[in-house]
């Protein structure tokens, strides 16, 4: 048998690291058209753009600003010896631009993106190191309606990227929160705590609560979290004959008023309500949620309501957030077969070498009626079929043929 | 209906769970064959799929969501570390994670020095001596027989699974921490859960019912 060598011929030069891809062809087009209904929902509700640049410093993520661990970021350093990282996540920088450009507004704002984040993860996972994600952030509004509504543009966004099925699922971080801080837990404790609930380890919820002191209502709701599902009236019953914390109540009817105010919307079937759901960013501190779909195995959008982060960049404001992930929504689209990956588009026209001056001037008629028009000189040495055959392998749509002044052939693909 | 995809660990593990599935009447007939060379076996009436993976895989099939349902070692869910919801234990092929070694280097162990720990679990064996013992070790990663590791000198202690100790013992070794107690798992992919909610919290409350104890 031969060894494992093979004449590279320069082919190491063709490849991308692990964790990043190249995307042309049918995907581009689809991924972008996904990208911009998405962008342009987001517009319709008065979200105004916003560009950051794409590496930081790198106390913009760090830990109290609890996005991702520091580990999973990409660092670097300038020249001054600064540490920077690749933005992994978009929130902290926008909510960085509010308390710089708007510090004096005490009235929404209202800011969308398109971007791509990065984030360090392990090798021969099977997972993306750049997401390009589509988000928007409400601020200088607390109110149950902004929750409301970013939930609803969610739901939006998602129906006009032609997704059909998906639940998003919603929870109240100042629940968990709540209970930890009736409890009296370490902060050790809690996250051992928060790690077996956000895992569905209730039988390591059973046994650390075993170790801990801990009175038996409390250790009652926080075994009951994970069948606290949508019924929110039974849920607050149950939680009100066992604890006395205000946050945790508070919590339950923030989303029972969420659920409520989602019905003018008409999206209350999308929605269902999990009091067991943390986040993986500990600067949420409301209402969260996040979307998911069949054919991927994680979640195609998240979000919540931050109100403590900007004021970590110096003005107190409240927040709230979305994101759609956009690269797991083209898994997801993919895999429904919602998606048209075969698609055949553009118009090639072809021309002999004489017939020049028509062939610009038919071509610039019919880009102005809005058809993309490639131009090609037919070469006298090669037969149309090989054009014929050409336009096939590139999916191109249809394809003229400038026989004379006045006469253009149509040659329609059959593929 | 959209198919349940069940991955589960190849070998005795598989066995068991397949008998504790019959109790709560989910079969696989296709499954019974022990000549065939299918992949992947189907049950049409109940929508479920089956196959067999090597256990370290499990997670990683469950986690993207290939498979729905896995069945594997807790001891394979700490050393890959994934993200999955960890549903229930089954209390199955119950055992332990250990420190094994000769008794000689039980006061190494104690006394800080650096010292070679041959594993097949390098992420569980770290995670307890730089985390819990606070002890900086050299971590060996081996891929099977890691008893022989100390006895030809390859290293001082090994982290492993100890079921019963017999090993151990008939090559002059013996448990000398234990690192956590360990048995078989049902995981759950993150959006199977939500997107197959009823159906799979059905499967978890039947399957807890015959669970033995």
């Amino acid at each position: 048998m031969k060894d494992m060598e093979w004449d590279s011929n320069g082919g190491e030069l063709l490849h991308t690291p692990g964790g990043v891809k190249d995307t042309y062809g049918a995907e581009c087009t689809n991924k972008l058209k996904v990208q911009s209904a998405v962008h342009e929902v987001l517009n319709s509700y008065g979200f105004r753009d916003i560009q950051t640049p794409a590496f930081e410093y790198f106390d913009i993520f760090s830990k109290e600003r609890g996005t991702v661990a520091s580990k999973e970021m990409f660092k670097f350093f300038d020249r001054g010896n600064n540490t920077l990282v690749l933005r992994p996540d978009m929130t902290p920088p926008i909510a960085r631009c509010v308390a710089k450009y708007y510090r004096d507004e005490d009235l929404q704002i209202r800011l969308c993106y398109i971007a791509d984040t990065f984030v360090n993860t392990g090798k021969y996972k099977g997972k993306l190191q750049q997401v390009t994600q589509a988000g928007a952030e409400l601020f200088n509004d607390d109110s149950s309606d902004a929750d409301a509504e970013m939930v609803a543009l969610t739901v939006k966004c998602l129906l006009k990227s032609g997704l059909k099925e998906f639940q998003i699922e919603a929870g109240h971080a100042g629940f968990f929160n709540g209970l930890v801080k009736e409890a009296g837990f370490s902060e050790g404790d809690t996250s051992k705590l928060r790690n077996l609930i956000e895992s569905k380890n209730f039988f390591g919820v059973e046994d650390l609560l075993d170790n801990l002191t801990v009175s038996t209502e409390l250790k009652e709701i926080f075994l009951k979290m994970p069948e606290m599902f949508n019924n929110l009236d039974e849920a607050a019953e149950f939680v009100k004959a066992r604890s006395k914390s205000k946050e945790v109540y508070k919590a339950i009817e923030r989303l029972k008023k969420l659920e409520n105010i989602l019905k003018s919307y008409g999206f209350e079937n999308y929605i269902t309500v999990d009091l067991s759901m943390l986040s993986n960013y500990s600067y949420y501190t409301g209402v969260i949620f996040r979307a998911y779909t069949y054919g991927n195995g994680e979640a195609v959008a998240t979000g919540g309501r931050y109100d403590g982060l900007v004021s970590q960049f110096g003005k107190d404001t409240p927040a709230i957030g979305l994101a759609i992930v956009i690269d797991q929504l083209m898994i997801a689209l993919s895999r429904q077969k919602l998606l048209d990956e075969e698609l055949l588009q553009g118009t090639l026209l072809l021309y002999p070498q004489s017939l020049r001056d028509e062939a610009i001037k038919k071509a610039e008629i019919l880009r102005s009626q809005g058809e993309d028009i490639q131009l090609v000189r037919k070469s006298p040495a090669k037969p149309i079929e090989e054009y014929i055959t050409y336009a096939k392998r590139m999916r191109i749509k249809k394809m003229l043929f400038l026989k004379s002044e006045d006469e253009m052939v149509i040659i329609e693909s059959d593929n | 209906m959209k198919y349940l995809t069940f991955a589960l660990a190849k070998g005795r593990l598989a066995k068991h769970t397949l008998q504790l599935l019959e109790q709560i009447g989910i079969t696989c007939e296709e499954m019974k064959d022990d000549k065939t060379r299918k992949l992947i076996f189907t049950n049409e009436e109940l929508g479920l799929k089956f196959f067999l993976s090597k256990a370290t895989d499990v997670p990683t099939y469950v986690e993207l969501g290939a498979a729905d349902i896995g069945v594997v070692g807790k001891d394979t869910i700490i050393e890959e570390g994934r993200k999955l919801y960890e549903v229930l234990d089954l209390n199955l092929g119950k055992c332990r994670m250990c420190v094994a070694g000769p008794a000689s280097a039980k006061k190494q162990l104690n006394n800080g020095s650096l010292i070679r720990v041959a594993s097949k679990y390098p992420r569980i064996a770290k995670d307890y001596f730089y985390n819990y013992k606070h002890q900086t070790v050299e971590i060996i990663k081996l891929n099977g027989s890691v008893e022989l590791a100390p006895v030809v000198g390859l290293s001082e202690v090994i982290v492993d699974i100890v079921e019963t100790g017999s090993t151990l013992k008939e090559n002059g070794l013996e448990v000398l921490e234990e690192i956590c107690p360990l048995s078989a798992r049902v995981v759950v992919n993150e959006v199977s859960m939500k997107m197959q909610h009823e159906r799979i919290t059905k499967l978890i409350h039947d399957l807890k019912q015959v669970v033995p104890e």
